[in-house]
């Protein structure tokens, strides 16, 4: 449960400087002032990192880390960048809620440049509270959490989120499962889960993804896909991660074109993918393939799958939302790599963490990547950090103290005008 | 980063020795003809967007990326008529010589000529948002011809005298074609002058030309109408004696039959706006492309 000051309906903004705390106002002038961001360009990337062990979000301006704001919030978050960066959700699985943070980044696109404008981050007016959140997929204009235990999934609207009000809409499932749901042109989709029985804490069967209409009514057959996870957007392409391949979907005249792409015969056998992101500037898509490979996934054009070996285990992986052919993984010895993607090869390496090793618990505290225009901002749990990396040449440009065990990370922000 | 091992591997495939010097890409179909034809078999040209296929919303692929990366020459469009190219010239990593087609061209601004900001209580206009669709005007087309020779003699400087005398040659028929063009609408009524189509591509041909359009989309296909446009489009059809309604190769043209219906007017043919025809489509070259649209419009437009 987020804490709330003084009775006040709204998330607690705890402000790390004294200065901040007195006159938000009069800190958005100066701040608007010491940038020049009175006029003229401006690039402003805003990180926001959530605890392994306490329930916190601290949030910092990347170039200027003593710009800092701090967010409590019920336990351990995942954060997803939604709405276009206006807005983060905070993912609590373990303790049945979401909570929302406009970043205080958005941008107004007038085709030949975008505005940018540029506020505190703040918490949204309300949270959702739900059987296990999980799965959180923006696009088309909305925003869906699966909730894994209830057996449905909410949809908000991105424009409204980007204003902090969150309304949903709900999507219910035939039986509650480890899924996901999305709008996709006209149609809603959702995985499906088997009937079958399980017990205990047993996973229940997901066999694949079935288009459903406004009334929620199936439309089509379900595309099998059988453990159906990981999903991405990339151009006009869902693609998501199964035993049998990679299943992708495309809105089509009249319903939505399934396909499976199967893994290729030269691929290490038993291994599948299960988790994938989606390039914004070209229809690609990386997965990962086993603990130690990636995959690039095209899904019109052979070869639709390249694997990529890593050197050691796989610990995360980011996309650069600028530059489509780069993408970075960090492996389990404390390298971080950039990958070509249009080559399918690695590119440059170099060792920014100590190790972290992927034996144990898959939740236990270590590095996550993300990319911050020219920068991969990495999360160090152990050195209680978010470490500043060069896309460049993968050199280390500065540290940001983060209190506690800094872990799961999320970006907002870029480049626009200020008139 | 150039990917020399592919292009090494091209520059030794006999077939290609001999003649082509230039890989180009082009952006669309229509600047891939004008290439085609000042380039002729000096150039391998690849087109990204290619027949009835909408660059508006076009969603480039890891091969468009690779094919930038190798390229010599790129061809552009402009004027924010290709909004994937920007990401895409960035993820090739592309050495090639970017070319804006429209550099020099008469353009229009955007019908809403930019955009407003508040500030301090004033309204300052941002103008500078441009109509993309400028080869609508034939003498717009001859720029880009320009364009191209230049950027070609540029790049493949033992060729030059090729690619001149091919845009020479080309400009010529553009002319003609012009004439032509001119001829057709001349010989319409004045009153006869007022034509419906689905996106507002035809800005160009207006102030070229002297026909006007009314539409119910934007200047961009992603934009769509909404009831409020269609019910105002239906009144100006009524007020300005729209005579003809024509759909489009490259938009969703239910829209169109349902403002047909509702104006008593019959769709009275395809035009071609942003994209080629397929080669046995009625609009397989630029020149194709711009007699069939004044034809089709002229005649329309001539029924009593």
């Amino acid at each position: 449960m987020l804490k709330y000051f003084g009775g006040a309906s709204v998330l607690a903004l705890c402000l790390a400087s004294a200065s901040f705390a007195h006159d938000t106002h009069n800190h958005d002038h100066e701040h608007a002032e010491k940038h020049d961001h009175d006029h003229g360009d401006v690039t402003l990337y805003r990180i926001f990192v959530g605890d392994h062990e306490a329930g916190k979000v601290t949030a910092f301006d990347l170039t200027e880390p003593d710009h800092r704001w701090s967010f409590d919030t019920t336990g351990q978050v995942k954060l997803y960048p939604v709405a276009g960066g206006a807005a983060v959700a905070a993912v609590q699985s373990d303790n049945d809620q979401v909570d929302f943070i406009t970043s205080g980044i958005s941008f107004r696109d007038h085709g030949d440049h975008a505005d940018i404008e540029i506020a505190d981050p703040a918490a949204a007016e309300k949270s959702l509270q739900g059987p296990r959140p999980f799965h959180v997929v923006s696009h088309g204009g909305k925003v869906s959490i699966n909730y894994d235990k209830g057996g449905y999934a909410e949809l908000l609207d991105e424009h409204e989120l980007s204003h902090g009000h969150v309304e949903t809409t709900r999507f219910d499932q035939a039986r509650a499962h480890h899924g996901f749901v999305t709008p996709m042109g006209e149609y809603t989709l959702s995985t499906v889960a088997s009937d079958a029985q399980v017990t205990g804490d047993e996973s229940v069967p997901r066999l694949g993804l079935q288009a459903f209409d406004a009334d929620g009514k199936a439309q089509g057959d379900l595309a099998a896909c059988t453990a159906i996870h990981g999903e991405a957007f990339s151009g006009a392409y869902l693609a998501a991660g199964c035993k049998e391949g990679v299943l992708t979907a495309t809105p089509e005249e009249n319903g939505v074109a399934f396909k499976l792409l199967p893994y290729p015969a030269d691929f290490p056998k038993d291994v599948t993918t299960g988790t994938i992101l989606g390039s914004k500037s070209v229809q690609m898509f990386l997965g990962n393939h086993g603990a130690d490979g990636l995959v690039v996934i095209d899904p019109v054009d052979e070869p639709q799958m390249r694997r990529i070996s890593l050197p050691f285990r796989r610990v995360d992986f980011a996309l650069d939302p600028a530059k489509a052919a780069d993408a970075y993984v960090l492996t389990e010895d404390g390298q971080l790599h950039r990958i070509d993607m249009l080559d399918g090869k690695i590119e440059a390496s170099a060792k920014i963490t100590a190790p972290y090793s992927m034996d144990g618990h898959w939740n236990d505290p270590r590095p996550r990547i993300a990319v911050a225009g020219d920068e991969v901002v990495v999360t160090d749990p152990n050195a209680g950090v978010v470490r500043r990396i060069a896309t460049k040449d993968l050199s280390e440009i500065g540290t940001v103290k983060v209190e506690g065990k800094p872990y799961n990370i999320a970006v907002t922000g870029g480049s626009g005008v200020v008139h | 980063m150039k990917r020399w091992l592919i292009c090494t591997a091209l520059a030794l495939t006999p077939t290609w020795a001999g003649a082509a010097s230039l890989d180009v890409i082009a952006s669309f179909s229509i600047l891939g003809d004008m290439a085609q034809q000042v380039g002729g078999d000096r150039i391998v040209l690849r087109t990204l967007v290619g027949p009835d296929a909408d660059a508006h919303i076009y969603e480039p692929r890891p091969a468009d990326a690779m094919a930038l990366a190798r390229a010599d020459v790129v061809l552009t469009n402009g004027l924010e008529f290709e909004g994937f190219m920007d990401r895409l010239i960035a993820a090739s990593d592309t050495d090639a010589t970017i070319v804006v087609a429209t550099d020099g061209a008469d353009t229009l601004e955007d019908p809403n000529g930019g955009h407003y900001h508040f500030i301090d209580g004033k309204a300052i206009f941002h103008a500078g948002a441009h109509d993309p669709h400028a080869w609508q005007s034939i003498a717009n087309a001859q720029v880009y011809v320009a364009n191209i020779a230049d950027a070609f003699c540029a790049a493949d400087a033992d060729g030059c005298d090729t690619y001149r005398a091919n845009a020479n040659a080309y400009t010529a028929e553009l002319t003609k074609l012009d004439n032509e063009v001119r001829q057709m609408v001349a010989d319409l009524p004045a009153d006869h002058r007022t034509g419906v189509v689905p996106h507002n591509a035809y800005r160009y041909f207006t102030k070229a030309y002297g026909i006007e359009f009314l539409s119910p989309q934007g200047i961009s296909t992603e934009s769509e109408a909404s009831a409020a446009d269609v019910a105002g489009l239906i009144r100006d059809i009524r007020a300005k004696n729209a005579r003809a309604i024509f759909s489009e190769n490259i938009a969703d043209n239910r829209m169109i039959e349902q403002i047909a219906s509702e104006a008593d007017l019959e769709v009275a043919g395809v035009l071609y706006s942003d994209a080629l025809s397929p080669l046995d489509g009625p609009a397989p070259n630029y020149v194709d492309l711009m007699r069939h649209n004044a034809q089709t419009i002229t005649q329309a437009l001539s029924a009593k």
